[in-house]
Parts: C-alpha cells; sequence; structure tokens
C-alpha cells in the first residue's frame, strides 16, 4: 500500500513534524484545527485544512467523530494522531479501523492491554519483564507481612491494596521498624478504605527514568532504538531528556532494550513505541524495572533521531504502510550525544504558572548540530486551551559536554518576547553541578526547586537596561497600534530641554 | 534627548536617550544600535557588545538577554517632577565636557538653535533652545567639565 493523503489529528509542533515527514515522501497532508488554531503554523503547512469544532479540547482534537468525517471528506487514508488527545485511546484506534483508515500507530488491542495497569504488570511479569516486585500476601498477618518484606528486601513501601493516590503509604528502611509501621499502615488503610489490606512493594529509591524505544513492524520483526534519559523531571513533567543516558553501561542497555523488545512483542505491538523503566543503582549491577509502555510516538523523539540517524516519523508512515522495517537491530547504534530542552510558555518566577498571550517576538536559534521543532509563529497568539510547551530545542554533539553547552550557547540565542518561558529554568538546570555530573533521579527538581528559585531571581544586566531604554520603536517590534505613547514619543525628534525635565529638579 | 523612567519591579531608573541611541543611566553610558534583523539591538558598553531582543506593547518593554528576559515598564518621568523644571535654564543630562559653545550673551535664539555641544564618553550632545528669546547668561566655557543639573545657558 503506498499512502497518498495523511490527515494529522493533531496541533502545535508536533502535527507540524508529521506534515513535514509527509512533504518529504510526497504524501499529500491534511490538517485539522480548532477556532483557536485557525490560521496557526500547522494549518497552513497541510494542503487542505478542516475546521473540526471550538476551541476546547473535548470540542475539536478529541472529538473522534469530527475527525474520522474530515479524513472521509479529505480522502485521507491514513491518520497520525501524534502524542496526546486521541492518540492513546483503543476506541480511537478502533473507529479508525471500522471506517476504513489506517490508524499510524499500535493495534486497538497493544493500546488497551497496555493502558490497564494492573493487566499490563501482569503481561510483563509473564514476558520475563521485569517490574517492581510486590505482593499482596494472601495472608494478612504479621508473620506473612514481614515475610514478604524480607523476599522483597528493603526498603520497602507499604500500601493499601484498595488505595491510591498515596494515601497510607510507608516507606520502610528496616526490618526492626516494619511491626510498627504495618500497624500504623493498617489502621490508615482501614481507615480510609474499610479495608486493612496490605501491599508490600519494593521502594525504587531515587530512581532514574530510563526509556526505550521500540518498533515493531507487521512482519514480526521489533527492534529497540536504545534509550533516552528523562530523569529531570519537574512534577512528572519532563524538562530535558538526551541519549546516551549517563549511567546506562553496555551491558545493562542490551537487557534493558531485549526487555522492552520483549514487553513491545508480548502486547503484539506493531510501529513506534516507547518502555519506559525506573533504573536504580550504578553499573553493569544497575536494576531497571518497567514503568509504562506509551503506546505513540513521544515527545521526546528527536533525541533519539539524532543519536541513531533514523526517522522516526519516516519509519512510522512507511511500517503503517505495511513495509517491513527498513533497519535491524545490528543496524543501530548511538552516535554523539543528544539533548532535548522543553520550551514551555509558563512563569518559572511565578510557580511555573502557563502563560498564554501574544508572541511579540520570537527568533528561534540555528547553526550546526542545533534542531527546534516548534509550533508557533511571532505575532500570534499563544492559545490558553492547550498544553504550554510551544517548542523544543534538540541539540547533539561528539559528547555530552559538547551538547550541554551547545544546548546552553542556543538558548541564550532564542529571544521569545510577550509570553514567559522556562527558558531561564532550563538554562540554570544545564548549569547546574547535579545536571553537569549527570547525576539527577526523578525527584531532583523538586527536592532542589528553592535552590533553582534563587538562581533565578538574579537581578538583571545593567544592558537589560540600556536596551529598555535605548531600543526605540523602529521595526520588528510589532504592535504598531498598541505602542501607545511609547512609540509616539520616542518618534519625535529630540528635544533635549523639553524632556530633560528630571534633571533639573535642583 | 528623552528621558525615560523605567520601572522594573520596585526598582525604577532615570534613563536620558538621544536619538543616535546614546543611553546614559546614573553614570553609565551606552550605545545603543539597531541589530541585523528587527527587534534586535545592539547594545555597546565599553569594549564588548551584547546583542538584545526587544519587543513593545503599549508602554511594556520585553528585553532578552542572554536568555534572560525582564520586562520593563516604560513613561515619560512623574509629572510632578518634569514641572518642576524651568525651561529658561539649559542643563546637562549627565556629567560632560562642553565641546563647543556656539552662543554668547544678547544672541537672539529660535526653539531647537543649537547651543552647545556637550561630549560625554565619546558621544556628542546637542544642546538645544527649548524656547525663543535672547541669551541671557552663559555659565560654562569651551571645554569646561558641567555637572548634571547645573545651568549652563540661560534664555531670557
Amino acid at each position: 500500500m503506498t499512502l497518498r493523503r495523511v490527515l494529522v489529528a493533531n496541533r502545535g509542533e508536533i502535527a507540524l513534524r508529521v506534515i513535514r515527514a509527509c512533504r518529504e515522501m510526497g504524501i499529500s497532508p491534511v490538517a485539522v484545527y480548532s477556532d483557536a488554531d485557525a490560521g496557526a503554523p500547522h494549518v497552513a503547512a497541510a494542503d487542505v485544512a478542516v475546521r473540526i469544532g471550538p476551541a476546547p479540547p473535548r470540542e475539536s482534537y478529541l472529538n473522534a467523530q469530527a475527525i474520522l468525517d474530515a479524513a472521509r471528506t479529505t480522502g485521507a487514508e491514513a491518520i497520525h494522531p501524534g502524542y496526546g488527545f486521541l492518540s492513546e485511546r483503543p476506541s480511537f484506534a478502533r473507529a479508525c479501523e471500522a471506517a476504513g483508515i489506517t490508524f499510524i500507530g499500535p493495534p486497538a488491542s497493544a493500546i488497551e492491554r497496555m493502558g490497564s495497569k494492573i493487566g499490563a504488570r501482569t503481561l510483563m511479569q509473564q514476558a520475563g519483564v521485569p517490574v517492581v516486585p510486590g505482593i499482596t500476601p494472601g495472608d494478612q498477618n504479621d508473620a506473612a507481612l514481614i515475610s514478604a518484606a524480607l523476599d522483597i528486601g528493603f526498603p520497602i513501601l507499604l500500601k493499601p491494596s484498595a488505595g491510591g493516590g498515596g494515601i497510607g503509604m510507608k516507606v520502610v528502611r528496616d526490618e526492626t521498624s516494619l511491626p510498627g509501621a504495618i500497624a500504623t499502615a493498617r489502621r490508615e488503610a482501614e481507615a480510609a478504605f474499610g479495608d486493612g489490606t496490605l501491599y508490600v512493594e519494593r521502594l525504587v529509591d531515587r530512581p532514574r527514568h530510563v526509556e526505550i524505544q521500540v518498533f515493531a513492524d507487521r512482519h514480526g520483526h521489533c527492534v529497540h532504538l536504545c534509550e533516552r534519559e528523562c530523569s529531570a523531571q519537574r512534577r512528572h513533567q519532563k524538562v530535558i531528556e538526551e541519549s546516551p543516558s549517563t549511567v546506562l553501561t553496555p551491558a545493562v542497555r542490551a537487557r534493558m532494550g531485549a526487555a522492552a523488545v520483549a514487553a513491545a512483542k508480548a502486547v503484539g505491538y506493531v510501529n513506534a513505541g516507547t518502555v519506559e523503566f525506573l533504573l536504580e543503582g550504578h553499573g553493569d549491577e544497575a536494576r531497571f524495572y518497567f514503568l509504562e509502555m506509551n503506546t505513540r510516538l513521544q515527545v521526546e523523539h528527536p533525541v533519539t533521531e539524532m543519536v541513531t540517524g533514523i526517522d522516526l516519523v519516516r519509519t512510522q508512515l512507511d511500517v503503517a504502510a505495511g513495509a517491513p522495517l527498513p533497519f535491524t537491530q545490528h543496524d543501530v547504534s548511538q552516535r554523539g550525544h543528544a539533548i532535548e530542552c522543553r520550551i514551555y510558555a509558563e512563569d518559572p518566577a511565578r510557580g511555573f504558572l502557563p502563560q498564554a498571550g501574544p508572541l511579540l517576538l520570537y527568533r528561534e536559534p540555528t547553526g550546526p548540530g542545533i534542531r527546534i521543532d516548534s509550533g508557533v509563529v511571532e505575532g500570534r497568539d499563544i492559545p490558553v486551551h492547550y498544553d504550554p510547551m510551544i517548542a523544543k530545542l534538540i541539540v547533539s554533539g561528539e559528547t555530552r559536554e559538547a551538547a550541554r553547552l551547545r544546548a546552553l550557547a542556543a538558548l541564550r540565542r532564542y529571544p521569545v518576547l510577550g509570553v514567559r518561558t522556562n527558558i531561564p529554568f532550563v538554562m540554570a538546570l544545564l548549569e547546574h553541578p547535579a545536571f553537569i555530573a549527570g547525576d539527577i533521579d526523578t525527584g531532583f527538581l523538586d527536592r532542589q526547586f528553592e535552590d533553582f528559585r534563587e538562581r533565578l531571581a538574579q537581578p538583571p544586566s545593567a544592558v537589560a537596561w540600556a536596551a529598555a531604554a535605548g531600543a526605540r520603536d523602529s521595526g520588528g517590534t510589532l504592535n504598531p497600534g498598541a505602542a501607545g505613547n511609547l512609540s509616539a514619543t520616542s518618534a519625535a525628534p529630540a528635544e533635549p530641554f523639553v524632556t530633560l525635565g528630571a534633571w533639573r529638579v535642583s | 534627548m528623552t528621558t525615560w523612567q523605567l520601572t522594573l519591579g520596585s526598582e525604577t531608573r532615570l534613563a536620558t536617550v538621544d536619538d543616535h541611541g546614546h543611553v546614559t543611566i546614573a553614570d553609565e553610558a551606552w550605545h545603543v544600535r539597531p541589530g541585523p534583523t528587527p527587534g534586535t539591538w545592539l547594545v555597546d558598553a565599553g569594549e564588548t557588545q551584547c546583542l538584545v531582543a526587544v519587543a513593545t506593547r503599549g508602554t511594556t518593554r520585553w528585553v532578552a538577554v542572554d536568555g534572560h528576559v525582564s520586562v520593563f515598564e516604560v513613561d515619560s518621568p512623574r509629572p510632578g517632577r518634569a514641572r518642576a523644571v524651568r525651561d529658561d535654564a539649559m542643563m546637562a543630562p549627565m556629567p560632560a565636557t562642553v565641546a563647543t559653545l556656539s552662543v554668547a550673551v544678547g544672541d537672539a535664539v529660535a526653539v531647537g538653535d543649537v547651543l552647545l555641544v556637550l561630549e560625554a564618553m565619546k558621544m556628542e550632545l546637542p544642546v538645544r533652545a527649548a524656547r525663543a528669546g535672547t541669551i541671557r547668561a552663559v555659565h560654562c566655557r569651551q571645554g569646561e567639565m558641567v555637572q548634571p543639573g547645573v545651568p549652563l545657558v540661560e534664555i531670557g
């Protein structure tokens, strides 16, 4: 099968990313858009664009029926869901199938099986993929619980079996404090859930988040494309991703890669997916545990593209059209180092509050080893309705340090004005000794938050004051109508004695 | 020459700017030139230059310097201060040297006539008549170092 027309059921940078791949392959791209995105870059980039509803995602980008209708009316043979929105809804994959449209992603059954946390855990155990050791002892007396804890090994986590949301969870680091903790946890579980049954789980202390990119075709091939480390997270939101990981040894990489492939095969996976692991420890003795599988293209996929040289989106389109994978496991290797920085419209100085508003000025850095995947343009508004991620800066270099310095230099030449962004925060992270040392776990950013607050509170340089005074309102500052008294006054000829007032108060 | 009141958070500074982009804030002088693309500027400070980006919306001015963004409020100095000004006494906006003196007592001047030229930080600043009249007094000599706030020339 050859794809002639593909509908991209997404917006922003990922829609543009997929549209570009379509163009390179001679496939006609179709965009869909909400009222908030009329005239947006992804709309302008497509051959055809279909309005699918009002701004709220529920009425537009999550409106499966409107998207399927758009595919039908435009003659699209396939739909690429991007990430987020409908990408991990088995019902949507199934609806595509029913409508005779190719869903560019895994079969609905694979999405479903990985979507159930408990079901996926059981499946992974059966497939020999390591999961965080845990058990709900059938006998709930103290002796049985203590025996379960000793089997699993300390530190452990006691959780109410019926619970969730962290209520009643107890960290226990040694055997002596176990009986007391069991009594407390049981009491709290009974109080909160009316059920004192306890689940004993191995506590993964200061874990790293390392994930494996996998790719499978419909001909029984499944390979992994090495890892991405995403330990730099703020409240579970990834900020920086990189490949290779600073801690993965070749032996652990091979084991983790094999586990990821086994995970994908266990659910009959097809197309691109990511198996996420928690990693603890160092060296060849490092242990990893299955966390979950993301059954779609990831935000951070460019990191893998930069180090493996494989275009993941083009491969997705090829595989969806029925082609076998164009590479084998033997062909895949990492070259150099890549780092991705997510650029969010949010204010680090005010609790990372998402920002919306006009992009008065937006200039992307360019240069060797610099890639920007963005979905915004200067002069347009950042809408309030969607994810505040506006762009991704991806850099590559021969070494991690070269890539880190390249990312910093690029961010210094990446002015975004009109809305606040997390660029200063990302720069502070890239300059943090722990990041430089590659010594970051998933809790690092939240633990070090005060440290970052101080780093961000630096007063602006004298140059900023001078620029604020000296930049005249000549072209490029946009908003000609809104300039008000500023441009009116400074456009007037120099009148020193009229305007020197403040100097003459003596 | 224009004076702006810049406010950033709780901090306020006064800046004078001529129409060539020469900026003075307190005792520091800068030269702000247009950069290679609209909205970008080169700020000269001594021997180095710094590429910055600036965007204006209403009275709000966004400035990006090396990845750090500051959002200034830019206004004319508060009216209460400006009104205290007499427009018959011409003064220097900053410590400067009188480069040339073009008028003498008794000369008739029109609005905008150059009375003298000051030099500061290798920049020339023409001092123009704020109103028409006759020169009543000259309080400086060519080559003299003058201070801000001291009358240089009075127009009668």
